[in-house]
């Protein structure tokens, strides 16, 4: 047969048909525009709310674990319920060698403490970490560098200070090089750092102060005493991996009650963002779910007019029988209606998702964040175009079929 | 081509039967016998009922015949697949319906190029073959017309041009003037006499006595049978 789909005529016949019903075809092309629309809004939505909350954890390394001490909850060994202990640096020695599961950590110490240069005086946490502490916690460093192990090893007097104290104790002048007071000794500032993350363990970085770890025990006359001892897992560990052996050590050197479930207090962060990543899960697959209803609506909207068309036109498909079409004639002929509409406002569909999504993704970017990531990527559009392409010729099919089975007597006489 | 036809014949029918079925099975058409000659125009005519547009049905392939022989142009018809069926009507078969049955949103022009679209040719051709049938029956300055911007006289001269377009071996006409006045269907009639001059078969389903009388044969029908052909003399008198 030579009247294919690829005949102009064909084409040339369906626009204008499509072009007889304005309202009706409009309204049709706007069923599947917004199956479409919604669709690719969804998913790139939802990526890019996703984009938006993973922004906040940026720099935060997401395999976190971290101990710490409470009071006895259980007597042992001579010592009541109730009483205090503390983690030591010897205790996180022990950990480091025997822990299985360890790739950065480092020990931290908070106090509040005041800073001051010249007249300007600010209050701030002082933080004393050691060298990996950057492994864990990605610092931006903005000036200067950050604390080093050999800070730590030599109690170093040096500072890194967060931006905003910087800003409120030098204003806009670089504080690289300059002595700062915190709580009346004195510290040379090596750095100023800030953080991506809007999450953080021990404060923002922002408003802190770092010091060496050592030097910050020292300073405050805290002997060994360790507040946290926070790591990360390599990959393919989970943090609570080391939980076990910390335990062991830590009860042994302080005599804890195994039954003592409080004095030790661990927590695992890959925990919670489990339950984030769960929760981004459960998004998407509403996207997907609400994105197919109106996936559906469109499709099922072409069928109904597809079925509307060929009652309509029963009479002029009998008379096109008459005069020579073939039964596949007519079925192309239908098909290609519903074809052309689905793939023209399926495209028109897809690119208004895309440019309202492109507007959301330069209406959230973050120049130290970047893009939160609203975007319909291409192979996915092409995707939701071809699902809607094959569901709405699908759904011109059976009209498409009952057209075919037009007899011209009964279409001509049927007046 | 069958042997035992004669070359002259377009229509052959040999005892045809057909039976509507349902709950009461109608039996329409009682073993027809009937030949048509090339070049023949001949009326079919009876009461209403009688079973004529179902034997135009029939010789158009628009309806299938329970037993008997029907050869059109010496191709046997019976039992043809869908698609032989619109061939054969699209090549052979000039259809020309009482209602006129144009397509509503299409123009003249294009209502008269439509079989040769189903043809497989091309619009430059189909228009330049479509616009001749056109002038043919006057209708030239018309051709860019809407049929609802048409009357009736002209909407059945576009719908004989549509049927002409293909150079048929047969046009068919059920009640053509049916819808017509008594001055346009005259015209009409003319329009089939000159078409028949040139060589064209035409069988034309009437009422009217006097579209009768200007063909050169009436077959009366009465229940399914064929009651009598006549030739009708005034033919010759009346051009
Ligand atoms: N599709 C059909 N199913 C059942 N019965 C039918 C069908 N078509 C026609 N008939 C019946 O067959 C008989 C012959 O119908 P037909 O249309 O051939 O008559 P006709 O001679 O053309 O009549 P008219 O002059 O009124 O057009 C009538 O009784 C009609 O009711
Ligand atoms: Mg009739």
């Amino acid at each position: 047969m030579k009247t294919s789909i690829f005949d102009i005529e064909n084409w040339q016949e369906i626009g204008a048909t499509l072009a007889r019903n304005k309202t009706r075809t409009f309204l049709t092309a706007f069923g599947i525009f917004w199956g479409t629309a919604m669709l690719a809004m969804l998913f790139g939505g939802a990526q890019g709310f996703e984009g938006m909350m993973r922004r906040n954890f940026a720099g935060f390394a997401t395999n976190l674990g971290g101990v710490f001490s409470n009071r006895r909850t259980v007597p042992y060994k001579g010592f009541n319920k109730g009483s205090d202990w503390d983690i030591t640096s010897q205790d996180v020695e022990i950990i480091r060698r025997l822990a299985p599961a360890i790739e950065y950590s480092t020990e931290m110490n908070l106090r509040s403490a005041t800073a001051a240069y010249g007249t300007q005086t600010k209050s701030a946490n002082a933080m004393g970490v050691e060298g990996e502490y950057a492994g864990i916690m990605n610092p931006v460093i903005i000036e200067g560098r950050f604390i080093n192990n050999s800070d730590v090893t030599n109690e170093r007097k040096v500072a890194v200070i967060g931006k905003n104290i910087a800003t409120s104790l030098f204003g806009s002048d670089s504080p690289i090089g300059k002595y700062i007071s915190v709580d009346g000794i004195y510290f040379l500032t090596v750095g100023v750092a800030s953080q991506l993350s809007e999450v953080s363990i021990g404060g923002r970085l922002d408003d802190n102060i770092v010091i060496p770890s050592t030097t910050l025990r020292r300073a405050y006359n805290s002997g060994n005493k360790v507040n946290f001892f926070v790591y990360t897992a390599p990959p393919g560990h989970s943090p609570s991996d080391n939980e076990s052996v910390m335990r062991r050590v830590l009860a042994t050197a302080h005599s804890i009650s195994p039954d003592d479930k409080v004095a030790i207090e661990f927590m695992d962060i890959s925990e919670q963002f489990e339950m984030i990543d769960k929760l981004f899960l459960g998004i998407s697959l509403l996207a997907l779910f609400v994105g197919f209803g109106s996936l559906m609506a469109g499709v099922i909207g072409v069928g109904n007019i597809m079925w509307i068309v060929v009652k309509e036109r029963t009479r002029e498909f009998g008379i096109r029988r008459a005069i020579g079409a073939k039964p596949l004639d007519i079925t192309v002929q239908v098909l290609s209606e519903s074809i052309l509409l689905t793939l023209v406002a399926g495209t028109l569909g897809v690119c208004f998702g895309a440019l309202v999504l492109g507007i959301a993704d330069s209406l959230t970017y973050d120049p130290l964040l970047g893009h939160a990531g609203f975007e319909l990527p291409f192979k996915t559009a092409l995707i939701i175009v071809g699902t809607f392409f094959l569901l709405g010729s699908a759904a011109g099919t059976v009209p498409a079929i009952k057209a075919m089975k037009i007899k011209p007597i009964e279409a001509i006489n049927d007046k | 081509m069958i042997g035992h036809l004669n070359e002259e014949t377009v229509i052959s029918l040999r005892d045809i039967n057909k039976t509507y079925p349902g709950a009461v099975p109608l039996h329409v058409l009682k073993d027809i016998s009937l030949d048509i000659r090339k070049g023949e125009l001949v009326s079919i005519m009876g009461a209403s009922g009688s079973g004529k547009s179902t034997l135009l049905n029939i010789l158009g392939i628009l309806d299938n015949y329970d037993s008997g022989t029907y050869m059109l142009d010496g191709t046997a018809i019976r039992d043809l697949s869908e698609n032989r069926a619109a061939e054969l009507r699209n090549r052979m078969i000039g259809f020309v319906f009482q209602s006129f049955n144009l397509i509503s949103y299409k123009n003249a022009l294009e209502n008269v190029a439509l079989p040769l679209f189903y043809q497989g040719i091309g619009r430059k051709k189909r228009n330049r073959l479509a616009m001749e049938q056109l002038e043919r029956m006057g209708l030239a300055d018309r051709a860019h017309h809407l049929p609802g911007e048409l009357s009736g006289g002209q909407k059945q001269r576009v719908a004989i041009a549509r049927a002409i377009v293909t150079n048929p071996s047969l046009i068919l006409a059920d009640e053509p003037t049916g819808a017509l006045d008594s001055i346009t269907s005259g015209e009409v009639m003319g329009v089939f006499r000159e078409l028949n001059e040139s060589g064209m078969t035409i069988v034309i389903v009437t009422h009217d006595p006097g579209v009768g009388a200007s063909t050169n044969r009436i077959i009366r029908i009465a229940d399914g049978r064929i009651e009598g052909s006549s030739d009708t003399p005034d033919f010759k008198k009346e051009q």
